[in-house]
């Protein structure tokens, strides 16, 4: 009783004293982020300039930030400290399924400035409970070192976007936190945090127009990502080809226990799962023997990191029920693959492409990835006199099949260094036309 | 005739035209009286599981058994004939009207054939006896050639005249002739100051107009179709001898098969760069599996570039040269044989296909809608395999054709495409398992829900069906 009368008053005594220690070394952690990136998309190379906030980690100047505000199309990082002065910083990793990148600040020119850096400590996102105070931390509209409170709305949110970062995937491996601290445009990358001062998550979407319903990665996935990009600047992980679904309301249909399968809604044709002959409609009951549950779609994404986490080239045992019939099947993981492949753009041409990726081909149900997407033609310039269109895939350039982005550029270069008409193959809603770039 | 010039003959000289024109306007109202009788009005309904829609569209009769024609774009060759009801025959002015009977479409023609029932053919006069003996007359450029039109239904399709002149003939790649101004109705005849038939309009180009408005004040490039009345017509050599081309059963079977996918024009600069000279091609983005194509040893990407030893012909625009290609399918039948020249890299390699007979056609394909569930299943047929790129021998299962809204199909998110393969975990064969599945379904009161497994864009869904 006398305890709980203490831990009631400690409250507002500290909040009436200013806010802790941790909170105000905190505060000066948070950096603002300007980025000027390239973009490829009109078939020239622009540049665009964009806002984001970011969090220090540590002594040795690593930021944490949201892969939307910094990604490696960026060309120029230049960082805020508390302090206001500017220091230049490079991305060391990013990771769009969970939204996070990875930021080095320039260490020679702090310490050649003796610029006083000071870093923020995670929290432990798994003990949030809902309403818990937390306050974000932020740049929103670059108005520098915003506070805005809020609390844990609810700690396990679910969403999937299949092309929610940029154009890439993400969500499918993390549930997250939700908030109504004031979460705006600017916000993205800044931290999420108790009143301590830690770090219990990093702010990355909000709904636009709806009244602070703000998310955040939970500070426990974000601490592998950190480990995982300071390690080797990429986050590797396995893919089987399972798309799945949650049983809710199916149970009884496929005969299960309450806590026990995962309904696979799709397979990925080509994949590992599809070769070990699984298909949709298919319930997935354990992975190596450890059941799973997948009733709710809140628990799909740990499944699926589960399933993710696997080293590259495991094995997995995956004990599959299809009608009343229970099996093991064994499938060999494979790298996952993002369906967005790396971009270029091709000047002379006024041409910007992505290179089709496995999972883009099989999306989009191509024979094979080879080939280019075109993601931008520049009017006036040959690919748009010639009659390319966004959207259009380039399969052979002089009769020589685009296997790699690398091909491409070598007919462009051989035309920029002696203009010539070239033969584009292309592929538009499955006819294929033959087209001639002039110069 | 050489007119004296000079201010002081220009009087008599306009005297002298309109003396010519008052004889023209005493021959032509009788022409035009004689003539209207070959066109007429046609009206057919549509109809679907949701609705029923009517059409109207003009054709010309061609025959004393009271054959009509109807132009390509009068009925959507999509549409199952079966669903195509109640054809209405109109004499144009004549409030009243006689029952068609559809025939069905011809493949080289395009024309949709109906046969006005016996007692109204009394007052119809087939084309053919407007037309000349032997070769018809190929319109001169700047020649006045005139031709029929009807207004809409409330006016009951009274007939007017629309009189225009000659301004350019194209292969397009059927030889077209183009009015200066519009010609006719879509579907009716032309003809020329003699009364001789010279042509079949067809339906009208699209306009190019810009179009300026408050909201777009630099103007906004727009094309307008005339739906009423068209400039455009087939001369006359391209109609006469096909009027025999009568379809014996409605779905226009048999269908002469080569089965060279995705034709697509080889422009004059690919020419160029391939050092062809001012040959034509056709690309062939596919060969589809078991093909006449296919078994000639014809490949995906091979550029068909001669016919029966003959070079494609050069038209313009160029992508006329896929429809030149597809006529010459369609002007032949199963059995005959197709010499073709192919260009692959550089060979040119010589192919003979023995056409085939089209597989069954998806307007061709069993249907059944399943009215307490909520949709209509349809018959998988080859084209599906084709549009899901899976093997011919592994086709099985149905194809949602329909979704009614609100319905537990609905809203358990089936989709019209949805490919069926599983019924409540049961691997569906053919259609008749399929029916015979949702029949029991459907006739069980007790049932409450059952499960959907299609197939998406190459993704497979689970679908929960709630009955209750």
């Amino acid at each position: 009783m006398i305890l709980l009368a203490l831990a009631l008053f400690s409250g507002p005594a500290a909040w009436a004293a200013g806010m802790s220690r941790g909170f105000n070394q905190l505060l000066d952690a948070v950096v603002r982020i300007d980025v000027r990136e390239a973009d490829f998309d009109g078939g020239s190379r622009r540049f665009e300039a964009s806002i984001g906030s970011g969090v220090l980690l540590s002594s040795d100047g690593l930021i944490l930030t949201n892969a939307h505000v910094a990604s490696p199309r960026a060309v120029e990082i230049t960082i805020t400290l508390a302090s206001l002065e500017r220091v230049g910083a490079k991305l060391v990793g990013w990771d769009h399924w969970t939204d996070l990148a990875l930021l080095r600040l320039d260490m020679a020119d702090v310490r050649r400035r003796h610029l006083k850096l000071t870093h923020g400590e995670f929290g432990d996102s798994e003990k949030l409970y809902t309403g818990e105070t937390v306050y974000a931390v932020g740049t929103p509209f670059g108005l520098t070192r915003t506070v805005t409170r809020g609390i844990i709305s609810n700690s396990d949110r679910y969403f999937e976007d299949d092309n929610g970062v940029d154009g890439y995937e993400t969500g499918a491996f993390n549930t997250w936190l939700q908030t109504d601290a004031a979460i705006n445009p600017g916000n993205s990358g800044g931290p999420l945090v108790t009143e301590d001062g830690r770090i219990v998550g990093i702010t990355s979407r909000a709904y636009l127009g709806a009244n602070n319903l703000g998310f955040a990665i939970p500070a426990d996935v974000a601490k592998v990502i950190v480990a995982g990009l300071v390690q080797s600047g990429t986050i590797t992980r396995s893919y089987i080809g399972l798309v799945p679904k949650a049983l809710q309301d199916f149970e009884a249909f496929f005969s299960l226990a309450l806590d026990n399968g995962m309904l696979i809604d799709s397979v990925d044709p080509g994949s590992p799962a599809a070769r070990a002959g699984l298909a949709g409609g298919d319930i997935l009951l354990a992975i190596n023997g450890r059941k799973i549950d997948g009733r709710f779609p809140e628990r799909l994404p740990p499944i699926q990191n589960m399933i993710a986490s696997q080293p590259v080239g495991a094995n997995l045992i995956l004990t599959v029920k299809r009608g009343a019939a229970v099996s093991d099947v064994s499938v060999v993981t494979e790298p996952l693959e993002s369906s967005v492949g790396e971009e270029w753009v091709l000047d002379a041409w006024g041409l910007s492409v992505r290179k089709v990726s496995r999972t883009f081909a099989r999306v989009n149900q191509l024979p094979d990835d080879t080939g280019v997407l075109v993601i931008g033609i520049q009017p006036g310039f040959p690919a748009d006199t010639a009659g390319l269109e966004t959207g259009d895939i380039v399969t052979k350039i002089d009769e020589k099949p685009l296997a790699s982005l690398e091909v491409i550029k070598a007919a462009h270069a051989a035309y920029v260094a002696r203009p010539a008409p070239t033969l584009f193959e292309v592929l538009r809603d499955r006819r294929i036309s033959l087209i001639i770039l002039k110069p | 005739m050489k007119l004296p010039s000079g201010r002081y003959f220009l009087a008599l000289s306009a005297l002298f035209f309109l003396g010519g024109g008052l004889a023209r306007a005493a021959d032509i109202p009788a022409l035009w009286a004689e003539r209207v009788k070959c066109a007429v009005a046609v009206e057919y309904f549509t109809e679907s599981e949701s609705e029923r829609r009517t059409t109207v569209a003009y054709g010309v009769v061609i025959d004393r058994a009271g054959t009509i024609i109807l132009p390509p774009g009068a009925i959507d060759s999509h549409v199952p004939p079966g669903q195509l009801k109640e054809f209405k025959i109109f004499v144009p002015g004549d409030p009243v009207n006689a029952t068609g009977v559809y025939l069905g479409q011809d493949a080289f023609t395009g024309w949709h054939f109906v046969r006005a029932e016996e007692k109204v053919r009394a007052r119809l006069v087939p084309v053919t006896d407007f037309a000349a003996a032997g070769r018809s007359p190929v319109p001169a450029l700047d020649e006045e050639v005139w031709g029929i039109g009807l207004r809409p239904l409330e006016e009951d399709f009274m007939p007017y005249i629309l009189t225009s002149h000659v301004a350019l003939i194209q292969a397009l790649p059927q030889l077209t002739g183009e009015a200066q101004q519009e010609v006719a109705g879509p579907g009716l005849p032309v003809f020329n100051r003699a009364g001789v038939f010279v042509g079949l309009a067809l339906n009208s180009g699209a306009q190019p107009y810009m179009l300026y408005s408050q909201m777009n004040r630099g103007g906004a490039p727009v094309l307008v179709v005339d739906v009423t009345e068209s400039s455009l017509f087939d001369l006359a050599d391209e109609v006469l001898p096909y009027l025999g081309r009568i379809p014996k059963n409605v779905d226009g079977r048999p269908l002469a098969w080569l089965g060279a996918d995705g034709l697509e024009p080889m422009d004059r600069d690919v020419a160029d760069f391939l050092k062809l000279g001012d040959q034509s091609g056709a690309v062939v983005s596919e060969v589809l599996e078991g093909s006449p194509a296919e078994k000639a040893g014809m490949k995906d990407h091979d550029i068909i570039i001669a016919i029966d030893g003959r070079p494609l012909p050069v038209f313009r625009p160029n992508r006329y040269v896929t429809d030149f290609v597809d006529r010459e399918i369609e002007r032949r039948r199963p059995g005959d044989v197709l010499a073709l020249t192919v260009l692959r890299g550089t060979d040119r390699v010589p192919l003979r296909a023995t056409l085939g007979d089209e597989p069954t056609l998806i307007r061709e394909a069993r249907r059944r809608y399943f009215e307490r569930i909520g949709f209509t299943a349809r018959e998988f047929v080859y084209g599906d395999a084709i549009e899901r790129r899976i093997k011919v021998g592994q086709s099985a299962g149905v194809v949602v054709h329909y979704v009614k809204p609100n319905t537990p199909a609905a809203i358990a998110g089936l989709e019209p495409d949805d490919w069926i393969k599983e019924i409540d975990g049961v691997a569906i064969g053919t259609f008749a398992d399929a029916v015979a599945e949702l029949s029991s379904i459907e006739a069980d009161q007790l049932r409450t829900e059952f499960v959907l497994l299609v197939s998406r864009g190459g993704d497979t869904a689970v679908l929960r069906v709630k009955l209750k």
